[in-house]
């Protein structure tokens, strides 16, 4: 892990202990998680006991202390989106890719995240991967979305292989 | 300079040092009210529950933990109506629920009147109550422990899980955990708790007149032992 | 843009800016709030301004990428003026037509009209459209014409034109008297009285002193501070600037939660816009008042919008609310005066200053006044964000509004107020939208989400639902909550998988009012509320799940069976292809039949299968 990128985050920062929920988001944009190095560098740097960083990074969702999949599906969970049923979403995904929100699949392809709405209600239920928001979202769409992902996948692969 | 106040609790006139929070203020007179995560010699946190009391304010009257409420001149608290004592049951029965494990728990079940546990029994060992991540942090300065993770997933833990080294070893979170008190009878085995209800708090009422010195009290460092 | 010294200087701008703009004969207005960017709407911002370059008319036409509509289903959306076209369901391939037609020659483009759902007409204009009609945009549609990355908007609009008033020699008092008269009371749940709340924080002893704006919107189902922030958040930062003036503060943080990083951005972009032309920094507008803010964002924690345990968050620790003995108007962020208030409640501000305080009492009840953003959404025809007076009943906002059931179902009930809130059945919809006639029927307004719910709506489910939310947001420190919300969700969970036992209900009653009664903060405080409600108004429902072991609805999975109907089924073999859990046997042209035993109810038959031949039972 390269030290530079800890040193641009915590420039202008050290020793200001309320600045560690900005400090760990910059941390989380750049790494796709929080690293061990990272909470202990983050510790020395702002001056908080490291028992509270760990404690902050463990409490917030948006802090992953694990690396994430290469491709994230968030599921919206809330309100609006269970109406129209997201929990069948939300099923349909943990039985297809065989893992619980917050873990990812052994070949790293693809994790699952919960969240407990997008703000994008009226398009509900809604899926976004890494970013791109897939509304109106039923079992059968989200079964071809793996699936494309997962093909995209074997052909980067057997492209990769060819060259 | 300190400057007293007179409160009114349960119909009896106090006089306490401004400052001093109604729970260590009723314990001072010998006023049982039940805590769990209170320790004097700590900062309190109002995280049990258990020692709510009623505030009456303008006629009204809220339902507010002794340990986090300083006294006020003229204030008026009650600590033991029907609905506190209910409300603190029913607290005292999701505790014993929870973690039937551990004497304190058990003790602290019967003191609050609990004659039926109506949830399936856990067999947890941690109540959550923070006594040793403050004893760890307020009185050893080490913040060896903390709490981690978020609601049903909070529970106290070295940083990584593991154990650092600049823990003193100091044994002070394991004295002063409420669930190392040994049980009476031997560990429960899971799947076969139960309500014990064999306190030697020599509560046979539960809603003591005085402070009883009780068993309790003794063992889990209760405020009147331990000295305000 | 220069740096404003005065009051005039300001007003010097707004009208040079408003020259300037006198050649601009058409606006082309283009929402780019998130609802549409999730439509793509980015793609046609892009082609239509392409389109209007291309045609060289960037001079007479002006195109504003503006924030949310509230009309989110029908994006992308655009507006057209003069005339107020309103386009919907926009796509990039249309921007050259809506260019040439529209904009150069007046021509109305039919197909991209919008159809109104209930009774089947075109609809030419915004204004006629029902779903507006009905509302009372105060608010919202101030989103139309501002571009929320444009200051220069915000000024031509009329904006800014609020703060110099409260500089020029108004004493705080009178401007919290003037906020006390309008009785604006907060719009982010908890309905405080906000004259009130800044007069304590006043008069709070102190010489630092902080404002807060709560961005945190963590109830599920609600979007009207999204949209407000990101699409006018210059509207959000002039009420704090007055309200900074009233109490005394000279630090205000905007607190946006993690999940809306387009409000973050346009809020920063703002921040920095007002800081640019000196109406944030030292001595604005030539004043002795100085006033600065900063954006702080969220970390995914629903009960961060609690205020303790957001000013906890924004001093950089984990969110854990403190108890509430003293309040934070006394002794609030880093344990100095704070008035911390909803997104909304700030955004009426500056128009109360401007019109004054019987303005704004002229709409609403006697106890609740001027307007609430509601985000209706759920089963009905019309789903979106919707202001309305308060005193509208909810029927006429699910039926007027919203038009009525989605897909000729029967609407059962509407849940208001979030997890805090409660579900009120159709018999209770003359209810008015009021802050206190809401909470005596065992709900509450909340923050504003409302969410409509029908005969496939399972009310126990729904009760499950919020616990489970609640249960994973809970900060986890007090025994009520922690311990409490974990044992009702043990029953309710139960119940949903037919072990459920009659005396639990009583149970739950009597174990949700000690959590009401004894929790630390206003999270565990509000917890039992949807299952309370559901209990009060839905029992028949539990008790058809105790009893008999159904679920009427059609959703716990442990109690309904999914089976083909023969004389729906054409045998086209679809389900079969799709079942994942191979449940389903049949031939061609035969009707399929489903193995109960394998069958998981994922779902993906019945959404699949063209025929509606797959029934729950």
């Amino acid at each position: 892990m390269p030290p530079q990128i800890l040193d641009t985050i915590l420039e202008g920062r050290r020793s200001q202990p309320n600045q560690l929920i900005e400090v760990l988001h910059d941390v989380q944009e750049n790494y796709g998680y929080i690293p061990r190095e990272a909470i202990e560098s983050v510790s020395q740097g702002l001056g908080v006991p490291l028992i509270e960083v760990y404690r902050v990074a463990s409490f917030y969702k948006a802090f992953k202390l694990n690396p994430s999949g290469k491709h994230v599906l968030t599921m919206c969970t809330g309100t609006a989106c269970h109406v129209r049923g997201s929990h069948l979403l939300l099923d349909y995904a943990i039985s297809q890719l065989g893992i619980k929100p917050g873990e990812v699949t052994p070949d790293g392809l693809f994790s699952i995240e919960q969240v407990n709405c997008l703000g994008a209600c009226a398009l509900g239920p809604i899926v976004a991967e890494n970013g791109t928001y897939h509304h109106h979202m039923t079992p059968a769409k989200l079964r071809k979305l793996i699936e494309t992902l997962s093909r995209q996948e074997t052909e980067d692969v057997q492209y990769a292989q060819t060259q | 300079m300190l400057q007293y106040v007179n409160v009114n609790i349960d119909g009896a006139t106090i006089r306490a040092p401004r400052g001093t929070s109604v729970l260590d203020a009723a314990i001072e007179y010998g006023i049982c009210i039940p805590h769990l995560c209170h320790v004097p010699f700590l900062s309190d946190i109002g995280a049990c529950r258990l020692c709510i009391v009623e505030h009456v304010v303008n006629g009204r009257s809220e339902v507010t933990t002794s340990c986090t409420l300083n006294v006020e001149e003229g204030m008026i608290i009650r600590t033991n109506t029907d609905k506190i004592r209910r409300l603190r049951r029913n607290l005292a029965e999701l505790l014993v629920a929870q973690a039937p494990n551990s004497r304190a728990i058990q003790d602290i079940a019967l003191r609050c009147g609990v004659k039926e546990v109506r949830y399936p029994f856990r067999n947890e060992d941690c109540v959550l109550c923070g006594r040793c991540v403050r004893v760890c942090a307020e009185i050893w300065q080490a913040r060896a422990i903390g709490f981690v993770g978020r609601g049903k997933d909070r529970h106290v833990d070295y940083p990584f899980g593991i154990r650092p080294d600049f823990c003193k070893q100091c044994g002070s979170c394991v004295q002063i955990c409420p669930m190392t008190i040994p049980p009476c009878d031997g560990p429960m085995k899971p799947g076969e708790e139960y309500l014990c209800g064999k306190c030697e708090s020599q509560l046979m009422d539960e809603t003591p007149g005085s402070c009883a010195w009780c068993k309790l009290g003794e063992g889990f460092g209760c405020g009147r032992y331990v000295g305000v | 843009m220069p740096r404003l010294n005065s009051y005039r200087e300001l007003e010097h701008l707004r009208q040079r800016l408003r020259e300037q703009r006198q050649s601009i004969t058409t606006t082309v207005m283009v929402c780019g709030g998130t609802g549409c960017r999730a439509s793509n709407s980015q793609a046609v911002i892009d082609a239509v301004r392409d389109e209007l370059s291309g045609q060289g008319l960037d001079d007479s036409v002006r195109l504003c990428v503006t924030g949310c509509h509230g009309f989110c289903e029908q994006g992308p959306v655009i507006i057209i003026e003069p005339g107020n076209i309103f386009y919907c369901h926009v796509s990039p391939e249309d921007a050259f037509e809506i260019v040439y037609q529209t904009v150069m020659k007046g021509e109305v483009i039919e197909r991209l009209l919008y159809e109104d759902p209930v009774s089947g007409k075109i609809v030419q204009t915004e204004a006629e459209i029902p779903f507006y009609k009905a509302q009372d945009r105060r608010i919202l549609s101030q989103n139309r014409l501002v571009d929320p990355c444009s200051i220069e908007d915000y000024i031509v609009a009329g904006g800014y034109a609020a703060l110099p008033r409260v500089l020029n020699g108004i004493a705080p008092e009178d401007i919290i008297n003037e906020i006390k008269s309008a009785g604006l009371r907060g719009r982010g749940g908890g309905g405080f009285p906000t004259g009130r709340k800044w007069g304590e924080c006043m008069d709070a002893p102190g010489d630092e002193k902080y404002v807060i704006c709560n961005a945190d919107e963590g109830d599920p189902g609600a979007y009207m501070d999204r949209s407000v922030l990101e699409g006018n958040p210059h509207l959000v930062l002039e009420g704090m600037m007055v309200g900074a003036r009233a109490v005394g503060a000279s630090k205000g943080y905007i607190y946006v939660r993690n999940e809306y990083p387009l409000a973050v951005k346009n809020s920063r972009i703002a921040v920095e816009q007002a800081r640019e032309v000196g109406l944030l920094g030292d001595n604005i507008l030539g004043t002795s008042f100085s006033f600065d803010v900063d954006i702080a964002r969220g970390g995914g924690a629903f009960v961060c919008g609690e205020s303790t345990a957001l000013m906890a968050s924004i001093e950089g620790k984990v969110g854990e609310p403190r108890p509430k003995d003293v309040h934070t108007v006394v002794d609030g962020l880093y344990h100095k005066p704070t008035t911390l208030n909803n997104v909304e409640t700030w955004a009426n501000v500056p128009s109360i200053i401007l019109n004054g305080s019987s303005w704004f009492a002229s709409k609403g009840t006697k106890g609740s006044k001027g307007t609430k953003i509601l985000a209706l959404t759920g089963r009905i025809k019309n789903t979106g964000l919707v202001e309305v007076a308060m005193g509208t009943s909810i029927r006429e906002v699910v039926f007027d509004i919203g038009g009525g059931a989605a897909n000729g179902n029967s609407i059962k009930a509407v849940q208001t107020g979030g997890p805090s809130g409660g579900c009120l059945p159709l018999g209770k919809f003359d209810l008015a939208v009021d802050f206190d006639v809401l909470a005596e029927a065992g709900s509450m307004i909340g923050s504003g989400g409302m969410v409509v719910m029908d005969e496939e709506t399972c009310m126990v489910d729904v009760a499950k639902y919020f616990l489970t939310f609640l249960q994973d947001e809970s900060c986890g420190k007090c025994v009520p909550c922690r311990l409490g919300i974990d044992r009702m969700l043990e029953i309710i969970t139960d119940i949903t998988e037919g072990r459920g036992r009659m005396e639990q209900l009583d149970l739950l009653e009597e174990l949700g009012d000690t959590i009401s009664q004894t929790a630390l903060c206003g999270l565990g405080k509000t917890a039992p509320n949807p299952v309370l409600s559901t209990l009060r108004y839905f029992r028949p429902e539990y008790e058809a799940h105790i009893k008999e072991k159904k679920c009427p609805a059609g959703v716990c999975k442990a109690l309904i069976t999914y089976r083909i109907d023969p004389d729906k089924c054409t045998g086209c073999g679809v389900c079969i292809s799709g079942c994942v859990h191979g449940a389903i046997t049949g031939e061609k042209k035969q009707p399929h039949v489903i193995d109960a035993q394998l069958c998981q109810k994922c779902g993906i038959c019945r959404s699949e299968c063209k025929f509606d031949a797959i029934q729950v039972f």
